[in-house]
């Protein structure tokens, strides 16, 4: 079986970046394909946390705060929207956010990269170190182990697997068009376009969009890019339901609209082994406890390792590569947070050309020069 | 012989989970052989499910159960004069490979959890009924059979009247067969079996008359529909009421429609082998389109894709007691070999009269496979039924959700929670599977299953924080 189509852009990849700029496309009247792989795939999508994020972002770029406190600010219009438009509830709220600090070395670590990155935030959204007392006046029930916090009143969080599947149910009501259970082999130019090959068939557009996670190197290669991504893994640990009792959130821990509690925030270099260990379960498992004690007798239903896909400067990438006019590369671990951005902004730029200043400085250029 | 939880490294050379007659037969081999071996088991007392409170069942009269579980008195008496040692009430939450340190299992006593270190395991975690998932089925009153004849077992108890039996497959009629042995009167048994089942039996006819199922099935059959209204090829099966079930409904083989009053209604089409444990170590599972599940793939000696992990009863496919007895045995024999108790020939010289028997064991089964083989619509629900009992994703959600482009459970959970609460899946995993197979029209094989992951039983967050950290063997996370 060989097959071609012509449309507008095909989109590679059908995580949270690939989605939500395929919808942003499809919003602004091009013809997409959407290319994804199957039910077993690396999938950071699935194991996201969900927080709309802002309070440790940064690393030094003030492009970076910026393109996330824009994407922040498109938040509650983008989630009534796609509601609206799917009748899909995201569950956004923005209570303000905790990092909970459980050793005065963790405060000592946080207190320092608050610092670093407070000349680049915006002054009506600062993060700022609490003390013990204050997170206790703060916040009910946290344990004698919780030394302090950083907080920032802008943070928030989402049910991500509702925003997943709302941004897959919104582009299939536009009239996009994905295809599952492929697997893109290569991208190749086609007189003033491109063919994009899959196994059997071929798929012609004007433009190509890679949102393939931890696939991107492979297409990158393809064009004369560098290497973009790495796999980092978290563990996630969740509970059975209980009453609400926690409304603000915690980067650590948050308790979702149907009363799990998640549990996570682990970073380790594990390859592409996506599983689960004894000891960072165990390791979560006492943090959570120590923080609210009154969770000790809760029941852990299940747990959840993913990969997230990373740079290795841990800030976005997104480019239109250089020698291949139309053919562009996004990926950030803050799929989530910047969904709106990826949507409204970054579509624009592939369809249009209109690049978000501040998103030309993190092409893949800095990569090159680093290696 | 009874061990308290230990916290050591490597209390065991063998670890056998579950003690049922796979667990109790392969744990007696082994140990028998000198073999330090230790069995875990989730009740208090062994037997596992078909021979469930063997020791220590309050019904008095030998009648009501029958002799089949006398079988399983001898299986535990030669376990407890073996050498073996027992953990009871252990959880098992965690069974996981990892590059350096191995095979690690961890469980729990009274709410203390413990890892350990083993070399080798032989999973005998045996068979889950499965599911029958019909407009109503969440409703109180509407159980299982098998869990309905659990509590027969350990604390003769009889469910409420009116009480209807619904489905197909032996353990409905030997629970029909037990109720009324116990005095319990029953308003009818709805028999689910396809009229043309019994065509594809057919074929499988001689091997089924020289099993031992022949004679014991028919005699069961008999008494049942002597003693009990049946009401034979049933479809349209529903449970109705409010709060509770108060009436069943369903269509008679005639076409007719009937509706009776049931404060009880237990549902049973047949058992799948239980897959928590194999998939969550990685374990690799195939369709079959036989027995219509998912099993572990297994060797001839029973090994899984997992090295130093054997799977031997119903757990790696359903073939019953006696055959699992015999199952367990050739993984422990297996074992005894990989740990160089036995040689090559030593091996085969053991295994012998145990496939001999294991042979004879599962004569039939081809007979009872497609006569018992549940009706599709018992297996593919209509849209408004539920499906994930936890989080209430009904057959209209996931057919939906295909439409949308999910090809497998694992897209489908991530968009529905479908197969995310707690009992991770295990419920409605085949039922996922079909369906969505049938929606895409592939087979199942090409849909797959979920990516179960540990902890496959609830544990608490201090029981998990309590584990001795001497025993994890890793790097901890940078922070």
């Amino acid at each position: 079986m060989s097959g071609t189509s012509e449309q507008d852009v095909i989109v590679v990849g059908g995580g949270l970046i690939g989605i939500a700029s395929a919808l942003g496309l499809r919003q602004l009247g091009l013809s997409v394909l959407l290319l994804d792989e199957g039910d077993v795939a690396h999938r950071a999508a699935r194991g996201n946390f969900g927080l709309v994020w802002l309070q440790s972002k940064g690393g030094g770029s003030g492009d970076y705060v910026r393109w996330t406190r824009r994407s922040i600010d498109h938040w509650p219009d983008f989630s009534r929207e796609l509601t609206e438009l799917t009748g899909i509830d995201l569950g956004y709220r923005r209570p303000g956010g905790y990092h909970l600090c459980l050793s005065d070395t963790e405060f000592a670590s946080r207190s320092a990269l608050v610092d670093r990155i407070a000349p680049n935030q915006p002054d009506d959204a600062k993060t700022v170190m609490l003390d013990a007392a204050e997170v206790r006046r703060r916040i009910d029930g946290v344990g004698e182990g919780v030394v302090g916090a950083s907080y920032n009143e802008l943070d928030g969080d989402c049910n991500s697997l509702a925003l997943f599947r709302a941004l897959h149910e919104g582009f299939n009501r536009l009239g996009g068009r994905y295809k599952p259970s492929v697997r893109v082999d290569a991208v190749e130019r086609d007189g003033g376009a491109y063919r994009v090959r899959t196994g059997e068939d071929s798929f012609g557009a004007s433009k190509v969009v890679f949102a393939a996670g931890l696939g991107l190197n492979r297409f990158a290669g393809q064009v004369g890019m560098p290497e973009i991504v790495r796999p980092q893994r978290g563990q996630i640990i969740v509970t059975e339901r209980l009453r609400p009792f926690l409304s603000m959130v915690f980067s650590q821990i948050r308790q979702l609209p149907n009363g799990t509690v998640l549990i996570g925030d682990t970073k380790e270099d594990a390859g592409f082994d996506n599983g689960t260990t004894s000891i960072i379960m165990r390791e979560l498992a006492e943090r959570a406890v120590k923080t609210l004690p009154h969770l000790a007798n809760v029941n852990i239903v299940r747990a959840w390792g993913a990969l997230r896909v990373l740079t290795h400067d841990g800030l976005p990438c997104y480019e239109e590569a250089p020698d291949w006019p139309g053919v562009f590369f996004a990926t950030s671990h803050s799929a989530v947070t910047l969904a709106p951005g990826h949507a409204r902004e970054f579509a624009r730029w592939v369809a249009f050309g209109e690049a978000p200043p501040d998103l030309l400085g993190f092409s893949s250029a800095r990569f090159r020069a680093a290696a | 012989m009874t061990a308290s939880p230990m916290t050591s490294q490597k209390p065991a050379d063998l670890v056998v989970i579950g003690a049922g007659p796979a667990g109790l037969a392969a744990a007696a081999l082994a140990a028998g052989h000198g073999i330090r071996t230790l069995l875990l088991d989730e009740q208090p007392a062994p037997g596992g499910q078909i021979y469930r409170g063997v020791t220590r069942t309050p019904i008095g009269d030998p009648r009501v159960l029958g002799p089949d579980y006398r079988r399983g008195q001898d299986l535990v008496a030669a376990f407890e004069s073996s050498g073996a040692k027992r953990v009871v009430g252990a959880s098992v939450w965690s069974l996981t490979r990892d590059a350096e340190a191995g095979l690690e299992i961890g469980y729990s006593v009274a709410g203390a959890g413990t890892l350990i270190q083993a070399p080798r395991v032989i999973l005998a975690t045996g068979a889950m009924e499965r599911p029958f998932p019909i407009p109503g089925w969440t409703l109180p009153g509407v159980m299982g059979a098998g869990a309905a004849q659990t509590l027969l077992k350990t604390s003769a108890l009889v469910p409420d009247g009116p009480l209807v039996l619904a489905g197909t497959g032996p353990l409905l009629w030997l629970l029909a067969v037990q109720y009324v042995r116990a005095g319990v009167s029953i308003g009818a048994i709805l028999d689910t079996t396809p009229r043309a089942n019994w065509r594809a039996a057919l074929p499988h006819m001689a091997g089924f008359v020289r099993s031992s199922y022949a004679i014991k099935g028919l005699k069961q059959l008999r008494e049942a529909r002597s003693k009990v209204r049946v009401i034979s090829q049933v479809t349209g099966l529903r449970a109705l009421g409010s709060d509770r079930i108060e009436a069943v409904a369903f269509r008679r083989g005639d076409g007719a429609e009937e509706r009776m009053p049931a404060a009880t209604l237990l549902l049973h089409q047949g058992v799948i082998p239980n897959p928590n444990l194999a998939s969550a170590a990685g374990c690799a599972q195939d369709w079959n389109p036989d027995q219509l599940c998912w099993m572990p793939r297994t060797d001839v000696w029973n090994a899984s894709t997992v090295d130093g992990v054997w799977i031997a009863g119903d757990g790696a496919g359903i073939g019953g007691a006696i055959a699992a007895e015999h199952q367990g045995r050739l993984a422990a024999v297996a074992a005894l070999s990989a740990m160089g108790v036995l040689d090559g020939a030593g091996q085969d010289r053991e295994a012998a009269p145990i496939r001999k028997a294991l042979a004879g064991a599962t004569r039939g089964r081809r007979f009872l496979d497609a006569l018992y083989r549940p009706a599709d619509q018992f297996r593919v629900p209509e849209d408004d039924t539920l499906v994930c009992r936890c989080e209430e994703v009904t057959a209209g959600q996931l057919r939906e959700a295909v439409r949308l482009g999910c090809t497998g459970p694992n897209q489908t959970k991530t968009f529905l929670r479908c197969g995310m609460g707690p009992c991770q899946g295990r419920l409605c995993g085949t039922t996922v599977t079909e369906l969505i197979a049938a929606e895409r029209r592939v087979p199942a094989s090409e849909v797959g299953h979920y990516r179960l992951r540990p902890p496959i039983k609830p544990i608490t967050l201090a029981e998990l924080a309590a584990v001795s950290k001497d025993d994890i063997p890793a790097v901890a996370a940078e922070r």
